[in-house]
């Protein structure tokens, strides 16, 4: 096995491969340097017809680990199902998503590991609880589940003290932040986010603009969204109304 | 061209000659024994015509290749058609014979749950509106489908003795007389001829429709 | 619910009475089977359906193995018939007064026919769930494909009311081999039908 160290010593930063994320950690414990697990995502010529209709047309873009991509766009004009793509939810009519760990491309099977997203469209189970619901996507993900976990992102999110309320009895604003919680519960490197900020109040919105930049310190963030606000959370920006 | 002259003037000899040339065989009254002219070779190419669509259905999940999926649908609907036909020749014949057109004997139990399977398999074909799904799903349901079909083996002999007349299905081992055989034979090329002939039209047909709608196929 | 009403419109309708005491077995089986197959029919088409009404199905795309998504259903629904079973037998014995000889080859026939039943079903529920016109397309599925299994059922039940010829279980064995190959293919086709 190969590992390559390349320690820069005339700037400040320094980056090391290797293909392992084990050597990362203590790596990271042993020099307290917080070292980036370099994922970086590539989208080739992604277009999507729906019938007849294009909907996208050759979308590329790449995204390295530490940097937030907002995705704009007139209403219909895309931006969801570009994110639906990028989670393999939806299969684009040509081009191809891929995440690299290491210039190496990651399986499918490994993808779900990497992927969190947040989206209109995703729903979480009313019947249960907010912490039932975390606990379990926790099981679902073969994530050892501890309570203290789970409590940890609803104090994050805002939703400590409701944890053990049905989420029928929910507002719209608190459902938004427990999928927020349930994006988050793998610490995925890349974090789908469509209208995060939707339905949340300003209290809300702080929430969001942290998680953007924690994200920021391990993974990448896609951002759709119309929002100024959304939008200025990240370096660049697509646009998809022409 | 040639090809499709040769079939029809074929066709047309073998029933001329399933009429006049070969004489009724005895143990059926009168001249009933004329149909497995007919019977015979459409239950054969209905069930060749399955299994053509069975390995459709394989080779588009492996391969993913539209040309594999036209194979399969086409050769459902013809093998559907046929086994219709099959169906309904073999019921005069029984109305004849046995005194009913319908007596649940093992073939024809198996052939309703055959026309069962397959009029499911165009009913989920038409209720999934994405072009790939559709495709996937009736794949998926007719190779389960055919899981399912050792057990009817197993299971339908059972219930009932079979009524139909022993070895007509098994050319092999003739109980007729040469005359008879050979335009059996005949026959069964002739319809295998003609099956194959509407299959690549049918085919050819789908082919041309996926050109006229661009995109389809890829949602 | 659906099989309530129709045990107790068969009940009512037929009485213990009316049917010969020779064709008993016979009947009273298929009654019980095609009380079951379509019990399991209305209530295991929403096993999906109900993901995808809910929203939540795109979640667990995202998050689980499909494998295990349709283990999970599996198993659920094979509760959920397990239940039925438990509260519908007996009371159809009870109000048809059927009479059993082997009762243990009995209840492993409705014990596996419902095993059967849950795997024969699952995938077709995962595929209608994304198709339209969903509640009549899958009984029009899923009916031929539980087809072997009601008959072997119905044979099994008559042979074990009458007690003969039950040594070995041979329906028994019949269906648990239908379950084996139903959830082997399924698992094997699942993750076409549940990915895009």
């Amino acid at each position: 096995m190969s590992r390559v160290f390349v320690f820069d010593f005339a700037t400040p930063k320094f980056r090391l491969t290797s293909r392992t994320q084990g050597i990362w950690l203590n790596l990271t414990w042993l020099y307290g340097i917080n070292i980036h697990v370099m994922y970086s995502l590539r989208v080739t010529n992604v277009s999507k017809h729906y019938s007849a209709t294009p909907l996208l047309q050759n979308i590329s873009f790449q995204l390295q680990t530490g940097e937030a991509l907002a995705v704009a766009g007139w209403n219909g004009s895309g931006k969801s199902t570009l994110l639906r793509i990028i989670a393999g939810l939806v299969k684009p009519s040509a081009g191809k998503v891929q995440i690299f760990f290491d210039n190496e491309p990651i399986s499918k099977e490994r993808k779900r590991k990497l992927i969190g997203m947040v989206a209109p469209s995703l729903a979480i189970y009313e019947e249960l609880t907010a912490l039932e619901n975390l606990e379990f996507f926790c099981r679902v993900r073969g994530i050892p589940h501890n309570r203290e976990k789970c409590l940890d992102l609803m104090e994050r999110v805002g939703l400590c003290e409701q944890a053990n309320k049905m989420c029928r009895n929910y507002s719209s604003g608190m459902i938004q932040r427990l999928k927020l919680a349930q994006a988050l519960l793998h610490n995925p490197p890349l974090l789908l986010l469509d209208e995060p900020g939707c339905n949340l109040d300003s209290k809300g919105m702080k929430v969001v603009e942290r998680i953007i930049l924690d994200q920021r310190s391990f993974g990448m963030t896609v951002i759709a969204s119309n929002e100024e606000r959304e939008v200025e959370y990240a370096d660049r920006v697509i646009n998809l109304s022409k | 061209m040639i090809c499709k002259i040769l079939l029809i003037t074929w066709m047309a000899v073998v029933i001329v000659a399933a009429f006049f040339y070969a004489g009724p065989a005895t143990g059926f009254p009168g001249e009933t024994s004329r149909i497995v002219f007919f019977h015979v070779p459409q239950a054969w190419v209905a069930t060749f015509s399955f299994l053509l669509s069975m390995v459709g259905s394989l080779l588009y999940l492996t391969k993913r290749n539209p040309g594999a999926d036209y194979l399969a649908q086409s050769a459902a609907e013809l093998g559907f058609v046929f086994c219709l036909l099959a169906t309904i020749t073999g019921s005069i014949f029984a109305r004849a014979t046995w005194g009913s057109f319908w007596n649940w004997d093992p073939r024809e139990t198996s052939i309703v749950i055959l026309l069962m399977i397959y009029g499911a398999y165009f009913a989920l074909r038409s209720a999934v509106p994405d072009e790939e799904r559709k495709r996937v799903f009736g794949a998926v349901y007719s190779i389960l489908a055919f899981a399912t079909v050792p057990f009817l083996v197993f299971v339908v002999p059972r219930i009932t003795a079979s009524l139909h007349p022993e070895n007509t299905m098994s050319p092999a081992k003739p109980a007729m007389d040469p005359e008879t055989l050979v335009v059996f034979l005949g026959s069964l090329l002739a319809y295998t001829g003609l099956y194959l002939w509407i299959l690549q039209i049918k085919i050819r047909i789908s082919k041309i429709e996926s050109f006229k709608k661009p995109n389809i196929g890829q949602r | 619910m659906f099989a309530l009403t129709t045990l107790i419109a068969v009940s009512f309708s037929i009485g213990s009475f009316r049917i010969g005491e020779t064709e008993k077995p016979f009947l009273y089986a298929v009654l019980l089977w095609i009380i079951l197959v379509f019990s399991a029919l209305s209530g295991l088409s929403r096993s999906f359906v109900k993901e995808r009404e809910a929203g939540t199905i795109d979640v667990l795309r995202l998050s689980a193995r499909p494998q295990a998504v349709f283990l999970g259903k599996l198993f659920f629904n094979l509760t959920l018939l397990l239940a039925l079973e438990s509260i519908i037998v007996p009371l159809f014995i009870l109000l048809m007064e059927y009479k059993i000889e082997s009762f243990g080859f009995f209840a492993a026939m409705i014990i596996s026919g419902g095993f059967g039943l849950a795997a024969g079903t699952t995938v077709v529920a995962a595929m209608i769930a994304q198709a339209s016109a969903r509640g009549a397309l899958f009984s029009a599925l899923s009916f031929p494909l539980l087809l072997p299994l009601m008959i072997t059922g119905i044979k099994g039940c008559e042979r074990a009311a009458i007690g003969v010829g039950v040594t070995g279980w041979p329906e028994v064995k019949i269906s648990l081999a239908y379950v084996i190959i139903m959830i082997t293919m399924s698992l094997l086709l699942f993750p076409l039908v549940w990915e895009e």
